[in-house]
C-alpha cells in the first residue's frame, strides 16, 4: 500500500506534461480561463506553480482558487475592455496570464508584460488600493515595447527639472510608493521617479482610471501638464480614436 | 537399476505454468518492441477522397497518415507546401520536436535530414525558398489532426516546417497558418517517437517519404 501511496505522490509532483498553450507563449502549467472577450483577450489561469525567465526561470508565480479568480477576473475584463481590439493588435497584447504572488526575482510585482509572446502576466493578489490602475499601468508597458520609438527616454527626461536624475531601475531605488504625491514637481507617484518607463506608464495608468484628478493636479504643475499632453500626443499616434 | 519416479500432479502443473509464463515473456517481448503491432495502415488507393488532387500520403515507420490539404482556406501556404512535397523535400526529415499527446513537428530541411542531423541546431534550419506570410484564419478552429505551418515568435515566417496537432488548440486560431487535416492515421502520428524530458528527440523518427496522391 505504502509503494502505491510513494508512486501515487510522484505522480502528483512529477512536471505537468507540455501543451499547446506552452508550445504558443512558452508558460507552462496554464489553461483556458476565458476567451469570450469582446475585445479578442483570452485569459489564462495558472492550474499550478509556474517558472519562467530567461535568466534563471526569475520569473515565479503561483495559481489561485476559482473563487478569487471569478472575484478578480470581472475587475480585469472589465477594465481591459476599455481597449480595443485594433489597439491590442497593435500593441501586441492577446493573452492575459491569471496568477497569485507574482515576483520578479524574488520581487513582488503587479503584472510581467512580455510582448513578443503577446502575454501580460497579472497578479490577481496585488495590493487591492491600486489594483486596477496598475492593469492600465502594465498596458503601458505593452505599448511601450510595441512603440519604443514614440516614447523615447531622452525626450521624456527633457521634461523634469535638469536636476533631477531617475534612478538606473525600477526597483535600484527605494521610490516604491504608488500614493498619489503632494509635492507638484512633475511626478504623480513615487514609483513614477524610478525610471522613465516607469514614470510614463504612471502618468498613462492615471490618465486612464482617474483622468479628472490628474487633469486638475496638472494645472498647478507645468511638468505634469508636459508629461500628459506628450502620452496624449503619442497614443493617438497609435491609436487617433482612444478615448482617455 | 535406477528406478523411474513418476511426476506427481503438482510438479506436473508447476512446469507447464514455467512453460507458459516463458511463452508469454518470449512473445511479449516481441510484441512490446513492435511499437506499430495494433497500429492500422490506410492504403490511399483503396479509399475513394472527393478531393484526389488534395491529398498527400506521408509514410512513417508505422504507415501512412493520409492528410487532406486545404488550398482554399490557406492557398498561398497550401501552395508551398504542396511544392515541398512534390519535390521530395521533406524524404528522410526527422520529426524533431514531438510533445507526447500534443503535437509533433517535422520539416526541418536543413538541420533535420538523415545521416545529417545537426542537434545543436535542429529546429532552426530554413527550406532555402525563403520564408512566406501566415495566412491566418478567424473562422478555422485547430481542432485535433489538423496540420499547420510552424513560425519563429514572429508572423509572416513560416518556410517549410509544420506541426500535426495530437489534441484541440483553440489558442491556435488566428495564431498559426492552417493547411490539412490528418483524415485517416492518426494513430501512425501518436507512435512517434518522444522524449519524456525533452520536446527536442534525441534519434528521432523519420519521415520515409511524402508524396501527393495525384
Amino acid at each position: 500500500m505504502k509503494f502505491f501511496i510513494i508512486i501515487f505522490i510522484l505522480i502528483l509532483i512529477s512536471p505537468a506534461n507540455a501543451n499547446t498553450i506552452l508550445y504558443l507563449i512558452k508558460i507552462p502549467n496554464l489553461e483556458i480561463y476565458s476567451n469570450k472577450s469582446d475585445n479578442g483577450l483570452k485569459y489564462l489561469q495558472a492550474t499550478k506553480p509556474f517558472e519562467v525567465g530567461i535568466r534563471n526561470n526569475n520569473v515565479s508565480c503561483f495559481n489561485s482558487s476559482e473563487k478569487l479568480l471569478e472575484k478578480k477576473f470581472i475587475i480585469i475584463e472589465n477594465n481591459l475592455n476599455r481597449y480595443s481590439s485594433d489597439f491590442l493588435d497593435n500593441i501586441n497584447l492577446k493573452y492575459i496570464v491569471l496568477c497569485e504572488r507574482l515576483s520578479v526575482a524574488e520581487i513582488q510585482a503587479a503584472g510581467v508584460p512580455n510582448n513578443k509572446v503577446k502575454t501580460l502576466i497579472v497578479n490577481i493578489t496585488f495590493n487591492e488600493e491600486y489594483f486596477e490602475r496598475v492593469l492600465h499601468h502594465e498596458v503601458f508597458h505593452m505599448i511601450n515595447e510595441a512603440h519604443k520609438h514614440l516614447f523615447l527616454d531622452s525626450e521624456w527626461i527633457s521634461l523634469n527639472n535638469s536636476d533631477f536624475k531617475y534612478a538606473q531601475c525600477s526597483t535600484c531605488s527605494d521610490r516604491l510608493s504608488l500614493s498619489l504625491r503632494k509635492k507638484k514637481d512633475g511626478f504623480i507617484t513615487e514609483y513614477a521617479m524610478s525610471t522613465p518607463s516607469e514614470d510614463m506608464a504612471e502618468v498613462f495608468s492615471f490618465l486612464i482610471t482617474n483622468n479628472m484628478k490628474i487633469d486638475n493636479i496638472s494645472k498647478e504643475d507645468p511638468i505634469l501638464k508636459k508629461k500628459i499632453s506628450y502620452i496624449k500626443k503619442n497614443i493617438l499616434k497609435i491609436d487617433k480614436n482612444f478615448n482617455f | 537399476m535406477i528406478k523411474k519416479i513418476k511426476r506427481t500432479l503438482s510438479e506436473k502443473i508447476l512446469l507447464i505454468f514455467i512453460l507458459t509464463l516463458g511463452i508469454a515473456t518470449f512473445s511479449s517481448f516481441f510484441i512490446i518492441k513492435n511499437k506499430c503491432l495494433f497500429v492500422k495502415n490506410y492504403n490511399p488507393e483503396k479509399i475513394n477522397f472527393e478531393f484526389p488532387e488534395n491529398i498527400a500520403i506521408l509514410n512513417t515507420n508505422c504507415g501512412n497518415v493520409i492528410i487532406q490539404l486545404y488550398p482554399n482556406i490557406s492557398p498561398n501556404s497550401v501552395s508551398r507546401f504542396k511544392m515541398l512535397i512534390n519535390n521530395d523535400e521533406y524524404n528522410n526529415i526527422a520529426f524533431h520536436r514531438v510533445i507526447k499527446n500534443v503535437l509533433v513537428q517535422a520539416g526541418d530541411l536543413e538541420f533535420g535530414k538523415k545521416n545529417n542531423l545537426n542537434y545543436t541546431y535542429i529546429g532552426t534550419g530554413k527550406s532555402g525558398y525563403g520564408a512566406i506570410n501566415s495566412e491566418l484564419n478567424t473562422k478555422f478552429d485547430f481542432k485535433k489532426g489538423t496540420v499547420g505551418l510552424a513560425r519563429t515568435d514572429k508572423i509572416n515566417t513560416e518556410d517549410s516546417q509544420f506541426f500535426i496537432l495530437l489534441q484541440d488548440a483553440p489558442l491556435f486560431k488566428e495564431e498559426y497558418t492552417p493547411v490539412g487535416k490528418v483524415i485517416y492515421g492518426l494513430d501512425v502520428i501518436k507512435k512517434i517517437k518522444h522524449s519524456a524530458k525533452s520536446e527536442y528527440v534525441l534519434r528521432p523518427d523519420f519521415i520515409n517519404y511524402f508524396k501527393l496522391l495525384r
